[in-house]
């Protein structure tokens, strides 16, 4: 596919546009929905999918997924398998209750869903804590519950690696949208030479602050990014802060690659770490 | 849910670290603003005004009533301000929250109470008719500091607001229409504005502006009213930790800087905004000409 195909909220994604392969099962991202699939009695040969929201559809025909990249909305609404950051608000005798947004239900983490948890060994956690998570599922209709795990149920890992607590470090508020650039910059990483969806401030960021000790980065689809740079020791809320700052200041500004890096340039002389 | 949403433990352990080192998240000094953009609608007293990601809207109307029974010579001046879920998830429509009161009350104080409006001047006839001004403060955005961002809102609006003229002839009032008579603006005796510090590490960080993430990690806050000519008119220090009586006094004088500094920015939007109308205003009377 050459050109981006735009969707609008109730189109039906062209059957050409769906990935071919058969031999994985189609995953299906943000802003899609399912209306049907292929099976031996309907006489459709396609999944057929509709938009939820308005944005490009995204494919990619090695893992046999699609998804909306969608516009840099503020609201954020939980789609399985992504990758959030939560916050927890209190802890019953099974389930720590996280928030994803603020001001919406709470969703469930349960208290063993962590890597190599046991009922001895699991993490105590405590209300305003938050831990890199996965939805596992999100439930149909109006009063379901969402559910977040810290480990991949299949293996017993925490898969993708990094989930569970977070601790040290800040978390910054992005659109939506700005998270889902930065996570599938960092998914699709294979080629150096042509910056993903635009995105260079991280790559930047990672090769001028490489003398700091680099920097670790755990980016929600809720709208957060945690960061943490405790390896730059007495510099460490600086450089955190230029991180966050430069982050936001792509988001806010839509910058275009050129200006990213200016940007950076610009942060790191005001905190004074150039 | 009447609360904002708590901030994660990292994010209040930091912004205190941060501060120890003398560093804001925004990389802003202790005693700077964020950034201070105010346009004006169509309309006199009609203020856009939108302080970092705080964002409000402030309509100025004048109507003409009675005068209350013990005050002949005074019209009168009210500042309406709700909290509507429009501003912030936390907050609920018709259900005022100890925020909301404070912030009115601050208002109320600062810009009522110290007679920045020469309410006499608002005076028709004695006893039986005068000027009802009133100022409505719509939130649209919240992101910490709504006190001053009102305040300055307000002001503006007043500054900026003109009433239709009104005579008195034979005991008769006749309020001319703004297309008979040039408006009138408001007698302003003096431009009070109010500067919020939030303290911070037992008082040793005293932070000017705060956003609302700084103010979820502060331990107190102080309010001063204060105008160019550095009279103060209003402190408060309702709740929170204590605070060193010397460090009152240092931030008065910042208070002060920070009014001058805000008033200057004022006049000078207003003045921009005079100079357009008084261009457009000659567009249309040339235009009219034509026309006939």
């Amino acid at each position: 596919m050459t050109t981006p195909l735009i969707l609008l909220p109730g189109d039906e994604v062209p059957s050409d546009y769906l990935p071919s392969s058969k031999s994985n099962p189609l995953k299906i991202g943000s802003g899609l929905r399912l209306l049907s699939q292929p099976s031996t009695k309907s006489k459709e040969p396609n999944h057929v999918l509709s938009a939820t929201q308005a944005g490009i559809l995204e494919t990619d025909a090695r893992r046999n997924t699609i998804s909306l990249l969608s516009f840099p909305n503020r609201r954020y609404i939980p789609t399985t398998n992504d990758l959030i950051i939560a916050q927890v608000h209190h802890s019953s005798a099974d389930f720590f209750h996280c928030m994803i947004t603020p001001h919406t239900a709470q969703a469930l983490l349960g208290q063993l869903s962590f890597e190599g948890a046991t009922k001895k060994t699991r993490p105590m956690l405590k209300q305003g804590d938050i831990v890199y998570a996965r939805v596992l599922s999100v439930g149909i209709g109006a009063g379901a519950e969402v559910e977040l795990t810290c480990v991949n149920p299949a293996t017993g890992k925490a898969n993708p690696g990094g989930l569970g607590p977070l601790n040290g470090g800040m978390v910054f508020d992005l659109s939506t949208g700005m998270a889902a650039r930065l996570l599938h910059a960092s998914s699709s990483s294979a080629d150096d030479d042509e910056p993903v969806d635009g995105l260079v401030v991280l790559s930047e960021l990672g090769k001028k602050l490489e003398g700091f000790g680099g920097f670790e980065l755990a980016v929600g689809r809720n709208g957060k990014v945690w960061v943490d740079c405790s390896n730059a020791e007495e510099n460490a809320i600086k450089v955190t802060i230029a991180i966050g700052r430069c982050l936001q200041g792509t988001d806010e500004h839509n910058l275009n690659p050129a200006d990213q890096k200016k940007l950076v340039t610009r942060t790191l002389r005001d905190m004074k770490l150039v | 849910m009447a609360r904002e949403a708590p901030p994660a433990l990292v994010e209040q352990e930091f912004i205190l670290n941060a501060l120890k080192e003398d560093i804001r998240l925004d990389g802003r000094g202790v005693d700077q603003f964020r950034p201070l953009n105010i346009t004006f609608g169509e309309e006199y007293g009609h203020v856009k005004l939108q302080l970092g990601k705080t964002s409000l809207v402030v309509r100025i109307s004048a109507e003409v009533t009675k005068p209350r029974d013990d005050r002949p010579f005074d019209g009168l001046f009210n500042i309406a301000m709700e909290l509507s879920a429009m501003g912030s998830p936390a907050w609920e429509n018709g259900r005022s929250t100890d925020y909301e009161t404070h912030v009115t009350h601050v208002l109320d104080r600062v810009v009522r109470h110290s007679n920045a409006l020469d309410t006499e001047s608002l005076c028709i006839l004695k006893g039986v008719s005068c000027w009802s001004i009133r100022a409505d403060v719509h939130v649209l955005d919240y992101d910490g500091n709504l006190t001053d961002a009102a305040c300055i809102a307000v002001m503006t609006g007043l500054q900026h607001f003109r009433r239709p003229d009104a005579v008195v002839r034979d005991g008769q009032v006749i309020v001319y229409g703004v297309e008979e008579r040039v408006p009138v603006a408001l007698n302003i005796t003096h431009k009070p504005l109010s500067v919020s510090f939030c303290t911070f590490n037992e008082g040793h960080n005293i932070l000017v502006d705060a956003t609302r993430k700084e103010e979820q990690a502060a331990e107190g806050e102080m309010v001063i009213g204060i105008n160019n000519g550095g009279e103060v008119c209003f402190v408060s220090k309702f709740s929170g930790a204590s605070l060193d009586p010397i460090s009152v006094v240092e931030k008065t004088d910042v208070a002060l800087l920070k009014v001058k500094e805000l008033n200057t920015q004022l006049d000078k939007v207003l003045q921009a905004d005079l100079a357009k109308r008084a261009k457009l205003g000659m567009a249309d009377e040339s235009r009219a000409a034509n026309d006939r």
